[in-house]
């Protein structure tokens, strides 16, 4: 007789596997933090996207009239395609996941306002690191030290169909 | 996810196939040298890559790897008569060497000549590191000897076992560069597997149960790290090389022997997992080698007189609940080999990764997955030599260490990733 193991492990077992989704839609907000890789985003926009959503740049603004009493406080914005400038604790809040994306040398140190953002939310953020045609070890390591105390998985992918490869795969 | 057609892509390897093309680039491990102790022994079946063959030690030694079925009428030569160098058809005495060639056909008068216009596919095998291996692509591109460390040190130095996996080679090979997955499935064993327990680095693991990832290409394939926290402004870091198509290395624990894995396709519902244990400096002791033959680390009990593990989806893999409520086994089996195995067979003959929900830290088996689509696509279309079958790619060593958290590991760990004779490796 056969055991459970082995029956369900069959190829003929595999008809009777439940076919309904199992999983929602989900929100990816993938963020380019400098010029280089906002183009990179541009271009990977253009594709069909179920969840993601794409920001080309971070900005920041204070408060033209703080409370009586109070400093000014800074507000963070993400700007996307479209030109619009979303605040960025209320996207972070809503997505699953947030990418951001840099390219290798570039000044990345913006990802630690992007990282208060997925901490206060307990958001895992994703770090890519694009090398360029003209790249050099050290520009890898800058932009790997920037990313590193944020994220949690951090990649250093050669050539932009990584990035759509990875966001297919998680379903964006 | 992948799509289906990209997952049908990766995972047949059957003749003619994008990916079968593929692994017919490298020498793959086929058997153990012990299947094949001395000449005229007895042949061995071998099935790979969707291809069944013969294998069998010629009177003079010599290795051959042919078609397993008689050119006459197609009976097995598994029934043959190896002797006098040759394997012998026992229906009507057709007789082959190791390249496949017809040498008689006792019906035939030996001066007509017949035998010579026979001749059965055939492989190359060598051995090298107590493995046997094949070449199965273009004999004008057969690469050089394989220089993987673990079959390069003395024999003395190196263990190795396989087992069989009734599932696709790919899910199988995923669950090696799966690096989350450890501090999970397989924390029951870092302190009582006899060839793990007692590392420095062990406390590491288990205290801190959310490492983080890095993946990064390198020329072979990836180098795929994992870092925990650790006293004194430090990291430990864990960095597992994959070298194209299916060689993992586990980062080590202490002076234990490094320990990884090559999948090897039989067809696309089962696979051989190789698992090897090697020292780059020293002999291995007889109680690491006694531990590796019981079936502890990445080695299995075996089904006696086969390579069929002890503990296998026949028997619900000798589950025992009672140790997963005690916690002595995360997962109720025993053996980090079958509680790899018990789970990627459960997935099916083929996983469908068309329903899978992959998340951030899966990085590792996504990139993988993309090198190995790009590189099937490039060897079909371009005829690319893929990453991998240069051997300096293959002269790569698993590592584990502390380093100062401003520290890159691909520089911190540089020169503890590269397999060098009578260095030893770097670990915790």
């Amino acid at each position: 007789m056969l055991s459970e193991s082995e029956r369900m492990a069959s190829a003929h077992e595999l008809t009777f596997r439940i076919k309904d989704p199992n999983s929602k839609p989900r929100s990816i907000a993938v963020i380019a933090l400098d010029k280089a890789s906002a183009a990179i985003v541009d271009q990977i926009s253009h594709e069909q996207w179920r969840g993601a959503h794409f920001f080309t740049s971070l900005s920041f603004s204070t408060d033209k009239q703080p409370a009586e009493g109070q400093s000014q406080a800074m507000q963070a914005w993400l700007n996307d395609l479209a030109g619009r400038a979303l605040n960025l604790v209320a996207e972070v809040e809503k997505s699953d996941f947030v990418v951001v994306i840099t390219a290798a040398g570039e000044d990345a140190r913006a990802v630690s306002v992007i990282a208060d953002a997925c901490a206060m939310f307990h958001k895992s953020l994703l770090g890519l690191v694009i090398p360029q045609d003209d790249t050099s070890d050290k520009d890898i390591d800058i932009s790997l030290g920037h990313l590193r105390p944020h994220s949690r998985m951090l990649v250093v992918a050669h050539g932009i169909d990584y990035i759509e490869v990875m966001l297919t795969a998680l379903r964006a | 996810m992948l799509k289906k057609e990209q997952n049908d892509y990766l995972t047949q390897t059957g003749p003619g196939t994008p990916m079968g093309n593929l692994f017919r680039c490298y020498w793959m491990p086929v058997l153990l040298s012990e299947e094949l102790p001395e000449p005229d022994c007895p042949p061995v079946r071998v099935k790979i890559l969707s291809e069944r063959l013969i294998a069998f030690r010629d009177t003079e030694g010599r290795l051959g790897l042919i078609d397993e079925f008689c050119a006459h009428r197609g009976p097995s030569l598994w029934f043959g008569r190896n002797e006098e160098c040759g394997l012998r058809c026992p229906y009507h005495g057709w007789k082959f060497d190791v390249t496949g060639q017809c040498v008689d056909v006792p019906s035939e008068p030996a001066e007509s000549g017949y035998a010579k216009k026979i001749k059965l596919k055939s492989y190359p095998l060598i051995e090298k590191g107590g493995v046997i291996w094949t070449y199965m692509g273009d004999p004008e591109k057969q690469p050089p000897a394989p220089e993987f460390e673990f079959c390069s040190v003395p024999l003395n130095q190196t263990f190795s076992s396989k087992r069989l996996q009734e599932c696709n080679w790919l899910q199988a090979m995923e669950g090696g560069i799966d690096s989350s997955h450890v501090s999970f499935l397989h924390r029951g064993d870092l302190n009582n597997d006899p060839l793990f327990k007692g590392a420095a680095g062990n406390k590491y693991n288990l205290g801190d149960m959310k490492p983080v990832f890095e993946v990064v290409e390198s020329s072979g394939g990836l180098l795929i790290g994992a870092r925990r926290n650790a006293e004194d402004d430090q990291y430990y870091w864990r960095i597992t090389p994959w070298v194209m198509p299916c060689y993992t290395g586990v980062p080590p624990r202490g002076d234990h022997p490094l320990h990884g894995h090559f999948w090897v396709p039989i067809d696309d519902h089962n696979c051989w997992a190789w698992s090897y244990d090697y020292h780059p400096t020293r002999a291995l002791t007889d109680s690491e080698v006694a531990a590796m033959r019981d079936g502890k680390g990445v080695h299995v009990k075996y089904v006696p007189g086969t390579y069929i593990p002890l503990a296998n989806k026949t028997n619900d893999y000798l589950m025992d609940r009672a140790a997963q409520k005690a916690g002595k086994t995360f997962s109720g089996i025993e053996g980090i080999g079958m509680q790899d195995a018990s789970l990627q067979e459960s997935m099916g003959p083929i996983c469908d990764r068309t329903k899978e929900n992959l998340v951030g830290t899966d990085n590792g088996i996504i990139m993988a997955r993309h090198r190995l689509l790009r590189a099937a696509k490039a060897l079909a279309e371009k005829g690319t030599t893929p990453p991998g079958v240069d051997v300096e790619h293959q002269k790569v060593r698993q590592a584990a260490l502390l380093l100062k958290r401003d520290v890159q590991y691909k520089d911190g760990a540089k020169e503890a990733l590269i397999a060098k004779k009578g260095v030893r490796q770097t670990s915790v």
